[in-house]
């Protein structure tokens, strides 16, 4: 939970299987400003991972061996507070509806189709940062208290 | 353990050594069959038996040697090229968000044919990254010769070597290959023109769009109008299009002499895409004699979640079509009706002989608002049919109308 509410401080957490995308989505955080990034290409860790970062932010694959992006938010439900708003970014080069309309109904709040343009990635994580803090302001008890229930 | 490189050396050797056994055991078995064998300890016998032993042993010894040899090497090889894949990556991830000056990578570090697992860190990174920084890493495969030398081997007689060229080509996305994946279009191995039209699609999708035959988009569709894949095949290809799959399904139903496969596609693709904007192309297919094209068209409406009114007179038409399959797929998308019109004409298909149209009828009308899950229910209490009663049921359970108690309890009414 980030105490100073700014979006460079924010906590973010990227799962993805394919250590390329890790290492690239992590350079492009870093130099956009970005300091408290961890990421896992073991998606079987990104729920204890959860636990000890309690991001602002989680950057998701969908598609993964073993625990794929919609089992790991099946997971990650029961731990988010139906009050906090938690942005669950799906990075996928499947872009038809159904799987969309899935990932959505499961948690996720936006999508970046894989290959994706680094802008764009930067002004959707932006967004939905800036969401998240604001979200935060309305509720402040949730900036100290802790978001796990 | 079967791997794509070494596998000529390993097949050989392993055949090599079985073969001898096989020849050495089979002299043996000779020899005892001819019944030179007046007593197994006589001396010939001994000996050829002694001979066999030993060459099976040497053959066993040897192969378990290469064996261990191989995966002893590949594993290191595997080890060594996945740090080297790092170490590119880093670079290339460098060069791609500017960290590192392009001339600087382009001097003495980099060797002017990249390795391979320079080749394939580039490769991986394009798969996930466009824009400018795509564009500066495929900058990288120009002005090293990999764009070229994969050219080159997509003409190798070598079919793992070209298929190898096909893959890559369609990680990297370069228009430059992009007429060459499409003139494999007409290759006569499937494997070949499966990799190619994948590849050719997923390029198509960074290129410029250009109207007209000749643009890229005209000279895709023309190859595969001409190319034979299969169904599944060619709806894959048109759905890594990505956004510029919208024109380009466009323009293939608007082709006079499209074949009514390939017709079949581009509906499901239009469905699958929700290309919302494509409705009114999709509806005039409802009235096809083609019932597969017919129900392709009600399939796409479906999942559009929009039945325009020029097609609401042939959907209802359609609602007792005599093939099932067709029925089947009026029926779900009349889900998408005004309920005035849908309900009178669903209700009688709760009677119908296929299980599967009495089901999307039920689904459709619980679907329709209040009076459609009054509809149902009152037909999972009164309907005549059993069969009809018991989907009506079914589908109120499965929508949380009915709980399992009070569905058993509709049950013992009818």
């Amino acid at each position: 939970m980030s105490e100073t509410l700014r979006p460079k401080d924010a906590r973010i957490l990227v799962v993805d299987d394919e250590r390329v995308n890790v290492v690239l989505l992590e350079r492009i955080l870093e130099q956009d400003g970005y300091t408290n990034v961890r990421s896992t290409t073991n998606s079987e860790q990104a729920v204890a991972l959860y636990d000890e970062l309690e991001p602002d932010l989680i950057l998701l694959d969908l598609h993964m061996p073993g625990l794929d992006g919609f089992a790991v938010m099946e997971r990650l439900e029961p731990r988010i507070a139906t009050d906090t708003f938690l942005p669950i970014l799906i990075l996928t080069a499947d872009i038809r509806p159904e799987v969309k309309r899935r990932a959505l109904s499961a948690g996720a709040k936006d999508f970046v189709t894989k290959p994706f343009d680094r802008t764009e990635v930067l002004l959707r994580i932006q967004n939905l940062l800036q969401t998240r803090f604001l979200h935060l302001r309305l509720n402040p008890e949730l900036a100290t208290e802790g978001q796990a229930t | 353990m079967w791997r794509r490189y070494g596998d000529a050396i390993y097949t050989l050797v392993t055949f090599a050594v079985f073969g001898f056994e096989t020849l050495a055991l089979g002299a043996l078995s000779i020899s005892f069959l001819l019944g030179s064998t007046t007593g197994i300890a006589s001396t010939p016998v001994e000996g050829v038996l002694l001979a066999t032993l030993t060459s099976t042993a040497s053959a066993l010894a040897l192969l378990g040697f290469f064996l261990l040899g191989y995966h002893f090497t590949s594993s290191l090889r595997d080890r060594w090229h996945a740090e080297q894949l790092d170490v590119w990556t880093e670079r290339w991830i460098g060069l791609a968000l500017e960290d590192t000056p392009a001339d600087e990578i382009a001097d003495s570090p980099t060797p002017r044919r990249l390795p391979r697992a320079a080749v394939d860190a580039v490769l991986s990174l394009l798969e996930v990254v466009k824009g400018e920084e795509g564009d500066r890493l495929k900058a990288v495969l120009a002005r090293h010769g990999v764009d070229r030398l994969l050219l080159r081997h997509l003409r190798s007689g070598h079919l793992t070597a070209r298929l190898d060229a096909i893959e890559s080509l369609g990680k990297a996305r370069l228009p430059q290959a992009f007429d060459a994946l499409l003139s494999l279009l007409e290759h006569p191995k499937p494997v070949v023109r499966r990799m190619a039209v994948r590849a050719a699609a997923g390029t198509l999708a960074t290129m410029t769009p250009e109207p007209g035959p000749e643009g890229p988009g005209g000279r895709f569709i023309q190859a595969l109008k001409g190319a034979s894949v299969q169904s599944g095949v060619a709806q894959e290809s048109l759905l890594l299009l990505e956004t510029r799959a919208g024109a380009v399904l466009r323009d293939l139903l608007a082709e006079p002499d499209l074949g009514d496969r390939l017709r079949w596609v581009v509906l499901e693709t239009i469905g699958r895409l929700g290309l919302a904007d494509m409705t009114e192309q999709v509806a005039a297919f409802t009235v096809h004699h083609d019932p597969e094209l017919r129900a392709a068209a009600f399939r796409a409406l479906h999942r559009l979640a929009a039945v325009p009114e020029g097609a609401q007179a042939s959907l209802l038409d359609s609602l007792e079509h005599e093939v099932d399959f067709v029925r089947v797929q009026a029926s779900h998308a009349a889900a998408f009706l005004p309920a005035e019109l849908a309900l009178p004409a669903l209700e009688p298909r709760l009677g119908d002989d296929s299980w599967w149209v009495r089901r999307a009828a039920a689904a459709s009308m619980a679907r329709l608002g209040d009076d459609g899950v009054a509809t149902v229910k009152r037909a999972a209490e009164i309907h005549p049919d059993q069969a009809a009663r018991d989907m009506a049921v079914q589908i109120l359970l499965e929508a949380g109308v009915l709980d399992p108690a009070a569905a058993r309890l509709v049950k013992g009414v009818a």
